[in-house]
């Protein structure tokens, strides 16, 4: 096996030089010491001078912007603030390959996309970024290619357009009301039911009187089944698929576990 | 400078980065420090009204003369903490990273295992002598204990061949915790074993004579008594280099066990990829 053109085997020492790694773990820094020494440790572990251990550090601590905090112990850090210390400490030797693990993981809207921000940066400068995610709907629009691996084995690997292609989703959220000459309780209901009878099933969805759950056949065309709702006495709202493709698609591609 | 020559200058250079790591995380921790010598001086303190009971011709004579039971002791209790002080660390160092899952980390940097363990050991390995020290030269004063003084260096010289021993003991507890995760107990049991019958608390002479008879092969006892010879008793150049010739053969192969259990553990965790589970 090779990375970044070396034998794993032949020289594992050369390859770890050339890989950045953001583990997965919430606490993977010294919290008694500051973020600054944090990363000045693991630079000189890498090789260089205390002197350009620190100069990168602190080059790293604003990019990920920590600059400000830098000297603050990191015990002191919220989850946050290490995740992307623990970015900082990835991207410190510019290395070629950057091996992510659950970055986002735990992270707010914000935060995750920050990350995110950072790691497509380092990509652009022409990093190899391996990203390990359990979130799927955050590689939409940020992986060039996915492998999805079950129990060890690859089942997939292509585009994201091409594992939304393995999607089938057919389970729908709809919200309706009925039209002013009709109603959606009892027999209203039961009507609208039957008039997509053999195309698939329509069933109230949580507590309130406008949610419904649509589980489509394979064959049926979600646009015939809408508009045979609304011909029933049925005003379409809203139509979102219960999950989206992605994660269909992953559904589909792994075995579920018990 | 070949290649070879400059990467392990790099691996030596790393040693500082842990030195200073380590002295800020135990400067972080005040109190630690301010206890481990209360319990030092302590235990002291104790054995110096014990003395009072001892009577000072069941002591064995050091150097052709009889020593007080403080000063008796005190060289032990300073081999002996030596001795547990740095094996605790020493396992705790590594288990340590691997409960703050600091461990994964450091191990993916490139650094030889030889390097991570001895690094992170580093700080101990230069504080826990200097403590040694340190609590031998308070004593004297504070105990009226009189050291002789042309055994000043013989007894460094012993102590130095002494902490390759506790070093390679240390790898090995530290291989057996990354293996099996528990087995401090074992090791706990293994240093009480080793330091009881060491002669550091009680002469060995009270001891079954077979308790004697193995005391030759404990490097413990041997470092204890050595450096008794020298600073109770002066005996010179000429005892201590005996006590080197049994005592460095002896922490040679501990230091190789230690270093070579520590590999294997090493590569079997990262094979099995279970390096951060504890």
């Amino acid at each position: 096996m090779y990375v970044a053109g070396i034998d794993v085997a032949a020289d594992a020492m050369s390859v770890r030089r050339k890989i950045g790694f953001f583990p997965s773990g919430d606490r993977t820094f010294y919290q008694r010491i500051s973020g600054i020494e944090n990363l000045t440790f693991f630079g000189r572990l890498n090789g260089i001078s205390r002197g350009d251990a620190m100069r990168r550090a602190e080059r790293r601590l604003a990019d990920v912007g920590l600059a400000d905090a830098g000297r603050q112990r990191v015990g002191l850090y919220s989850h946050g603030m290490q995740k992307r210390l623990s970015m900082a400490r990835a991207l410190l030797m510019d290395p070629a390959v950057l091996v992510v693990d659950e970055a986002t993981d735990g992270l707010d809207p914000e935060g995750a996309r920050r990350v995110q921000d950072l790691v497509s940066s380092a990509a652009a400068d022409g990093a190899a970024v391996v990203w390990t995610t359990q979130r799927l709907d955050e590689i939409r629009g940020f992986a060039d290619a996915v492998t999805v691996l079950d129990q060890g084995r690859t089942t997939f690997q292509g585009t994201v357009e091409d594992l939304m292609l393995k999607s089938t989703a057919r389970g729908y959220v709809l919200r309706l009301r009925a039209a002013p000459d009709a109603d959606l309780e009892g027999a209203g209901l039961e009507r609208a039911a039957a008039a997509i009878a053999g195309r698939g099933t329509l069933a109230r969805a949580g507590g309130d009187r406008e949610h419904f759950r649509l589980d489509l056949e394979q064959r049926a065309v979600l646009g015939e089944v809408l508009a045979d709702l609304a011909a029933a006495g049925a005003v379409v709202l809203d139509c979102a698929q219960q999950r989206s493709e992605l994660e269909e698609s992953f559904l589909r591609l792994t075995t579920p576990r018990t | 400078m070949s290649r070879r020559r400059s990467r392990s200058y790099a691996e030596v250079s790393k040693l500082g980065a842990f030195l200073r790591r380590d002295v800020l995380v135990r400067l972080s921790y005040r109190t630690a420090i301010l206890s481990d010598w209360f319990n030092l001086f302590a235990q002291a303190f104790v054995f110096s009204f014990v003395s009072k009971l001892i009577d000072p011709s069941r002591i064995p004579t050091s150097g052709g003369g009889r020593a007080t039971y403080i000063a008796f002791v005190s060289v032990g209790i300073a081999v002996s903490g030596f001795m547990a002080v740095g094996l605790a660390r020493l396992v705790a160092a590594v288990r340590q990273e691997q409960f703050m899952g600091t461990l994964e980390s450091v191990m993916v940097t490139p650094t030889t295992a030889s390097t991570i363990l001895l690094g992170s050991v580093i700080y101990d390995m230069i504080y826990v002598p200097i403590r040694t020290v340190i609590f031998l030269v308070i004593v004297s004063i504070w105990f009226n204990v009189s050291f002789a003084a042309s055994g000043y260096v013989p007894a460094l010289l012993i102590l130095a061949a002494f902490i390759p021993f506790v070093w390679g003991i240390g790898s090995v507890a530290s291989a057996c915790v990354l293996t099996f995760r528990r087995g401090s107990g074992v090791i706990g049991f293994g240093t009480f074993a080793l330091t009881f019958t060491s002669g550091a608390y009680f002469p060995i002479g009270l001891f079954p004579h077979w308790v004697e008879t193995l005391a030759g092969l404990n490097p413990i006892a041997v470092a204890i008594t050595g450096m008794r010879e020298q600073l109770l008793g002066g005996a010179g150049w000429a005892d201590a280099a005996g006590v080197l010739a049994k005592l460095v053969p002896m922490s040679a192969v501990s230091l190789l066990l230690g270093l070579y259990a520590f590999r294997l553990a090493m590569r079997r965790e990262r094979r099995l990829g279970t390096l951060g589970l504890y």
